[in-house]
């Protein structure tokens, strides 16, 4: 640990000078815009803006859409991968194969696969098929509420092996005896997840939970790929409109919007940690 | 780890084997539909989309004729899409540079030093690694057009190059190693450059391969970025963004294409595969 103070700065700097510059300053200046009508005396307006823009549809649209969407994501993503490397874990070293089937699409480009996707849910194709051999009607996979669908699932096969790596990670630190003595004691395997290895990751569980929603919120990425650049109505994220206003080189509903969704996502991740907090202490 | 035995173990073994099978086959088809003729991919994908109840598309994995038309028009005949594949070359080979020469500096700085205001920065480097694109987006949209930079390559290339989740994952790792190494090189009279160079960097390859793994994969699907910052530039656009509009003019060389750009990926992974696992085991994540 180096204590002088003057030793630190040719490493912070650069790294903070662009954090200021990209990230810090201007977000405290976008306030500012936020708060102005931007035109040519650009007046100052108050609370105007985000007014105006929590009452605009499409707005409303995107942010409704972004949060049901992420709420499908996230827990679906968090539960799967758990599950995952729980399975995972217990069968190494043997599961090498299935460990790296899990984790190789990480590093896959999703936009090169969206046309295996396209294909998976075409109305003549693969999924409908398999429908129908169940017994089950055609789906129209690719249009309205239904390509909510193709999308979480490209969403899941992209992120799942990231989790599965953090939650493996924490899973070989739990020491082997405590399921030698709950299996001692009768206690079945669903049991034993839940009761023994839940607790004991809480902390990394806590930022799997924290990653999935971030990761979530970029949903955007696979609506894109799937949904085109001007999806239906079911897949117009919060991205998509602000995407729009910025091509319309209205700054100051890009701010606004901005703003007001980064108030949401702290209050959301404040509850977060707020019942994480309560629930560690009740572990102990 | 308790093994599981019996019918247990292989319903489970089962259940994975299908969920590979269903993971890894994106992958298989795009590569065995690669080898197809142009003219036998054209005539298939022109099948999609037909909402005729009596209809189904032709249920195929292997091409009828294997050929190598497909890399041949990507490669040879037409380059655009060998432009737009160089474009995502450079766009990720100087977003990996620039990272390694400034993030890991930082995480050491904000690791191994003890200074005022060490934890606010780091708290702050938190808050930012949570904020969601669509908020980060915009003080990055602000300086960058103060700068002059939009419809540049550098508006997609310069914040990337301060991303706060890889700081904090370095970070995180530095803080775990002893401070006894730094001391004991001190001893042999080493500088706080040569201690970061040939005692820091060293131990810390496993976190540093998983990072370049994990920002290479950032770095090669990029699409908001290209889409916001370069919506004027088409020429600018990496491979990543390009794939919808391929798959809807129905060009028959799609799959060579997404093919070509799973290549990179794919060595990428196996390169780094131990230090991903080593890298994130070995870290302080909570």
């Amino acid at each position: 640990m180096y204590k002088k103070k003057s030793l630190v700065l040719p490493f912070l700097l650069p790294g903070l000078a662009g954090i200021l510059l990209f990230y810090v300053a201007p977000f405290f200046g976008g306030i500012w815009y936020s708060l102005t009508d931007g035109s040519y005396e650009n007046a100052f307006v108050g609370f105007q803006n985000y007014l105006n823009v929590w009452q605009n549809p499409m707005f409303q649209l995107g942010l409704k859409n972004t949060m049901e969407l992420s709420l499908i994501c996230s827990p679906s993503l968090f539960l799967l991968s758990f599950v995952l490397s729980v399975l995972l874990n217990r069968m190494r070293p043997a599961g090498a194969f299935f460990r790296n089937s899990v984790l190789l699409p990480y590093l896959m480009p999703s936009s090169a696969v969206l046309i295996i996707w396209l294909l998976w849910f075409d109305y003549g194709g693969p999924v409908n098929r398999i429908l129908t051999l169940l017994g089950q009607g055609r789906v129209f996979w690719l249009q309205g509420q239904e390509l909510r669908l193709p999308v979480v699932l490209l969403f899941l096969w992209k992120n799942l092996g990231f989790c599965v790596v953090i939650f493996l990670a924490a899973l070989q630190a739990i020491p082997e005896s405590l399921y030698e003595y709950a299996t001692l004691e009768g206690a079945s395997f669903p049991r034993q997840a839940f009761s023994i290895t839940l607790p004991l990751i809480v902390p990394s569980a806590f930022l799997v939970f924290i990653l999935c929603w971030v990761n979530a919120f970029r949903i955007f990425k696979e609506v894109y790929f799937i949904g085109g650049a001007y999806p239906d109505e079911p897949l117009y994220t919060l991205q998509n409109y602000m995407n729009n206003m910025y091509g319309k080189l209205n700054y100051q509903n890009v701010t606004t919007a901005a703003y007001s969704f980064a108030v949401l996502v702290f209050a959301l991740f404040g509850l977060l940690f707020w019942m994480q907090r309560r629930a560690q202490r009740g572990l102990t | 780890m308790r093994k599981m035995k019996g019918f247990r173990l292989r319903l489970a073994q089962f259940l994975l084997l299908l969920l590979a099978i269903l993971l890894l086959l994106p992958m298989v088809q795009t590569f065995l539909y690669s080898f197809s003729s142009i003219g036998e991919m054209k005539a298939f994908m022109k099948t999609r989309g037909s909402y005729d109840e009596t209809q189904w598309m032709e249920a195929h994995l292997i091409p009828n004729l294997v050929s190598l038309g497909q890399y041949h028009q990507i490669l040879i005949a037409d380059h655009t899409v060998l432009w737009l594949f160089v474009n995502s070359v450079m766009y990720a080979a100087l977003i990996l540079l620039g990272q390694a020469l400034i993030i890991p500096p930082m995480a050491f700085a904000l690791s191994k030093f003890r200074f005022p205001g060490r934890e606010g920065i780091f708290f702050g480097i938190i808050l930012l690694m949570l904020l969601p694109f669509q908020v980060t987006m915009v003080p990055n949209v602000l300086t960058l057009r103060s700068l002059g930079l939009i419809n540049t390559i550098w508006a997609v290339i310069l914040p990337m190059w301060f991303a706060p989740f890889y700081i904090f994952l370095i970070r995180q790792f530095m803080v775990g190693l002893p401070n006894e190494l730094i001391e004991a090189a001190e001893m042999d009279g080493a500088g706080t450059w040569s201690v970061y160079l040939r005692v820091i960097l060293p131990v810390c390859r496993p976190i540093l391969g998983a990072a370049a793994a994990l920002s290479f994969a950032e770095s090669w699907n990029l699409v908001e970025q290209p889409l916001t910052y370069l919506a004027a530039r088409q020429e600018l656009q990496p491979l990543s963004t390009m794939f919808n509009q391929l798959a809807s003019e129905n060009t028959g060389f799609e799959f060579a294409g997404a093919a070509l750009y799973i290549l990179p990926a794919l060595f990428v992974y196996l390169f780094f595969q131990e230090d991903i696992l080593s890298g994130i085991q070995l870290t302080e994540l909570k």
